[in-house]
């Protein structure tokens, strides 16, 4: 309402790298990250559940480090490295090949519904590149975040061990695919 | 079984989609010239609607409408069983957060000012909150019919006989919560007018013909000007099932303005709105002999269905009929009331109404054993259902009764969790608990189809095109190998084609239990029904019977002799034929509940559950831990083993999180646990993995033995941890969630130690 009764404020040229590549999109400063990923550059893997960081379904990867999309002004972005759910595969298309973590959550049944999908493979992506051997206590720390309603868990937190002891060490660590 | 694909592991083709975030769901569309919708909420449980100014709201840029009940063309009621809930208040409000206006704008944000801006005088009305008080004579009343909305009345045998032979009588007073379903992804609809005037809705749902012919009714045209095509859905749980307001709304702005209109909910409004799982009270009184044989059981049953039934009286028979657990009662006298109140309203949610007595039930059946001596799985066990048993509704149980088997899995899961309960450390204290339940499959209300279309195409490979929708629990890859192995095909030449409802049949909802077992065995049907027509067209051209013929990936042979072959593809083009097309129908029968006694046969089987939990209570907090947690399912069949896990494991989890997390709290009929900060849903720290043990005692009329499961996981959960609780505290506790503060005052008051 407030945005009504005021006039709008101006809008605001914001430059980012996502998945590689440069982006622009002219935005409000009022306006999430998750808003503007979701509305303005056709980037829709990133969920709105509940926009309030709490379900972690939004989550994405700002220069390094994973966060709740819908509680980042987009303008917090501003000349930062962006990963999402879309930069994750090999390639964006279906049929191509998935990321090793992709793959094993796939194998695992990991996903159901998959609406907490891609907010719980870039906290994954986010765990195993701190933690490339994690413990199954570690896993779940990694995904505290990120909400599930029809798994139970069991099968991402499988998936997600299967990934990391699936993985060469020096992939892991970083080094590039 | 020689089966080659059913009873394989499948992984489901979907899963790639939503992995790399390509999946489509509601509220990733977007269309030409659309608006967004925002909801004008009343912010009081009771009032009569005074005036409405919506002038405020049109004046603000952007805004193209602004509608309310006296807007809407059609029928201003809807809801699956009795349709008392309104698409837009109408003169009176009964809860907070009923929508009285909507509206569509160009933005976002004109949408929510707009809908801020609706000017609402109320006249406020006294609330009722509590359905025992709203129950009681002069009470305040939510409809001037009264408050009770719906009863049931089950009589089995004489209570006052099985009373009189029993050795030990237990009585309890139970209370359990509302809780939401809280699917990740909440309520979406879009809605469009096509060029020749009808509409179309992308929506988040599990029914899609349901919400077609609510939305014809809500605006007042035939259900073929509507069209409902589902999107990617992301999780139902039975909310998705409700009273369809997003997509009336969305089609109501869309009629108004020419343009597509989406609504999406915020996390706030679905928690706050949306149909929740009935808080029940329950009143159990059951009598066993010395040997543990149960001889009655006595049950009343309140559930607060809110301020609308929509399914409550439904969901209370489902409680009625199971409210003696999956035992062999001779006794049974049980009488349910589903009371309005000024709370938001409850509706479907899986489970159905057992969860609340599988609570009850359970406690009762560990104090019945505590005060025998015996071991409360031999109990179990000794009352435990069979076949030849008969159920409280006077049900002759013919086949598939996998109790027995399960309890044994669970109780030997319970054993194992023992070697444990001494590791405790210093202040904690640990215990095990096992509980049972079942949950019959598909409505009791009146039989149920499902009908499936099978496609064989001119190369072979198949379409599948049947209405009941995946909601994520992996319907579409269990109809998809069916066809597979009806048709003897790669499961990779079966599409499934289930979300438009122009094209699919009606299955009737993804709801109770129901899709793998009806329309499993309707695909299955249409499945054999166009593997007859192949081998009949082969075996003209083969001149062989069709006894001697075998079907494969397109080739029909000659078992013996594989020169003499005919391929699909020649047999179709010779004969001018575009493929093979063949229709497969499935009634389950039912003879629907007597309404004086609920005698009656309301399942055609009934799925059946054990499960087995070790707990780790923090004395000095009451703070639990759930460290292990084995679930057995009977499933008839497990048609794909990998996603029977799955939906087991998340099952429990639901049941856990009703059993000590999760509570939708009101205060005067406001939710004040509007988000998930508040709301406590399950996180991976608060469970442990899921040991899942599938018991397949084969239903002789479902698709290769299958039966349902997707309530039946969910049912035993939060008892089973209640009763690991009591093992480990000596607490029995009635109210649900068994919060740390609930379980300390509980110490506290009964002294227990917190050593």
């Amino acid at each position: 309402m407030t945005a009504l009764q005021n006039p709008a404020p101006a809008k605001v040229v914001l430059s980012l790298t996502i998945n590689g590549e440069p982006r622009q999109a002219l935005v409000a400063p009022h306006r999430s990250l998750l808003e503007v990923l979701r509305e303005d550059l056709e980037l829709t893997g990133a969920k709105r559940g509940c926009d309030a960081g709490d379900c972690g379904a939004c989550s994405v990867i700002l220069d390094g480090r994973l966060v709740a999309s819908c509680l980042t002004l987009a303008l917090e972005a501003e000349g930062a490295t962006l990963r999402t759910i879309e930069g994750v595969a090999l390639d964006d298309r279906p049929d191509a090949a998935l990321h090793p973590i992709q793959q094993s959550f796939a194998r695992h049944a990991a996903v159901q519904c998959g609406f907490c999908t891609p907010g719980m493979v870039m906290a994954t992506v986010a765990l195993l590149e701190e933690n490339p051997h994690p413990t199954e206590q570690e896993v779940r720390q990694g995904i505290a975040g990120n909400l599930c309603r029809c798994t139970g868990y069991s099968q991402i937190v499988e998936a997600i061990l299967d990934a990391a002891n699936a993985a060469p060490a020096a992939q892991t660590a970083g080094a590039p695919r | 079984m020689n089966e080659t694909v059913v009873g394989t592991s499948v992984l489901r083709r979907d899963a790639p989609g939503k992995l790399i975030g390509q999946a489509r769901y509601a509220d990733d569309l977007v269309l030409p010239r659309m608006l967004y919708a925002a909801t004008t909420r009343c912010s009081l449980p009771h009032a009569r609607i005074v005036s409405i100014d919506t002038a405020p709201a049109l004046a603000i840029p952007g805004v193209h409408a602004v509608l309310t009940a006296k807007d809407i063309p059609g029928t201003n009621a809807v809801g699956p069983v009795v349709k008392d809930q309104p698409v837009l208040a109408d003169g009176v409000v009964r809860y907070v957060g009923e929508s009285v206006a909507i509206v569509a704008a160009e933005t976002k944000d004109a949408a929510m000012a707009a809908a801020a801006a609706v000017v609402v005088v109320y006249e406020e009305l006294p609330g009722v909150f509590d359905p025992i008080e709203g129950m009681a004579d002069g009470a305040r009343k939510v409809f001037a019919k009264g408050n009770i909305g719906s009863r049931t009345r089950l009589r089995r045998g004489d209570v006052a006989a099985g009373f009189a032979a029993s050795d030990v009588i237990v009585e309890g007073d139970f209370t359990t919560q509302m809780i939401e379903h809280s699917y990740i992804e909440p309520e979406s609809s879009v809605a469009t007018i096509e060029p020749d005037g009808s509409i179309v809705i992308y929506a988040a749902t599990q029914y899609i013909h349901y919400d077609r012919d609510e939305v014809a009714r809500t605006l007042g045209v035939p259900s073929s000007e509507v069209r409902v095509i589902q999107m990617t859905t992301g999780g139902g749980f039975g909310g998705k099932f409700g009273s369809p307001l997003p997509q009336c709304h969305a089609a109501l702005l869309a009629m108004k303005t020419g343009r597509p209109v989406k609504v999406t909910w915020t996390r706030g409004e679905s928690i706050g709105t949306s149909i929740k799982r009935h808080p029940y009270q329950m009143h159990y009184k059951v009598g066993a002999r010395s040997d543990g044989m149960l001889q009655a059981v006595e049950a009343r049953l309140i559930s607060d269905t809110g301020a609308y039934l929509v399914t409550g009286n439904s969901v209370l028979g489902k409680s009625t009929t199971h409210c003696t657990g999956p035992y062999s009662v001779p006794n049974v006298s049980a009488d349910g009331f589903a009371v309005h109140t000024n709370n938001p309203p409850s509706g479907a949610m899986r489970g159905y109404g057992v969860p609340q007595v599988t609570i009850a039930i359970e406690q009762v059946m560990d104090e019945i054993a505590h005060r025998l001596g015996m071991d409360p799985v031999e109990l179990r066990l000794r009352n435990a259902l069979d076949i030849g048993s008969t159920t409280a509704t006077g049900q002759v149980l013919k086949g598939s009764v996998g109790i027995k088997e399960a309890l044994r899995g669970a109780g030997a899961a319970a054993e194992a969790f023992r070697a444990e309960i001494d590791q405790a450390p210093p202040g904690r204290r640990r215990g095990v608990g096992v509980a049972a339940s079942w949950h019959g499959t598909a409505s009791a209300r009146r039989p149920s189809e499902g009908t499936t279309v099978v496609n064989v195409m001119k190369d072979g490979s198949v379409s599948v095109i049947t209405g009941a929708v995946e909601i994520g629990q992996g319907s579409d890859t269990v109809m998809g190998m069916i066809a597979a192995e009806e048709l003897r095909v790669p499961f990779e030449k079966v599409r499934v084609f289930t979300t438009d409802s122009a094209v699919a049949p009606d299955c009737e909802a993804t709801t109770a239990s129901r899709v793998t077992y009806i329309t499993g065995n309707a695909t299955r049907r249409a499945g054999a029904e166009a593997r007859r027509q192949i081998l009949e067209m082969a075996s003209q051209d083969l001149e062989a019977s069709v006894d001697d013929l075998e079907l494969r990936d397109g080739v029909v042979t000659v078992i013996g002799a594989p020169s003499r072959r005919r391929t699909f593809a020649d047999m179709v083009f010779e004969r001018g034929m575009q493929g093979v097309t063949a229709v497969g129908s499935f009634i389950a029968e039912i003879v629907a509940p007597d309404a004086e006694t609920m005698q009656g046969i309301p399942h055609p089987t009934y799925g059946l559950a054990a499960h087995a939990a070790l707990v780790e209570v923090e004395m000095d907090t009451g703070r639990i831990r759930v460290l292990k947690y084995a679930a057995f399912n009977d499933v008839g069949r497990a048609i794909n083993p990998i996603s029977v896990i799955g939906q087991s494991s998340g099952g429990a989890v639901m049941g856990i999180g009703y059993g000590i997390l999760e509570e939708v709290q009101l205060r005067e009929g406001r939710v004040v646990t509007p988000n998930f900060a508040t709301y406590m849903l399950p996180t991976a720290l608060d469970v442990p993995a899921i040991d899942v043990g599938i018991v397949e005692a084969p239903e002789a009329t479902g698709p290769y033995g299958a039966k349902g499961l997707g309530e039946l996981a969910a049912n035993p959960g939060g008892a089973t941890i209640l009763c690991a609780i009591r093992d480990a505290t000596g607490m029995m506790m009635t109210r649900t969630p068994v919060t740390p503060e609930r379980l300390f005052m509980a110490m506290q008051e009964a002294g227990v130690s917190t050593r």
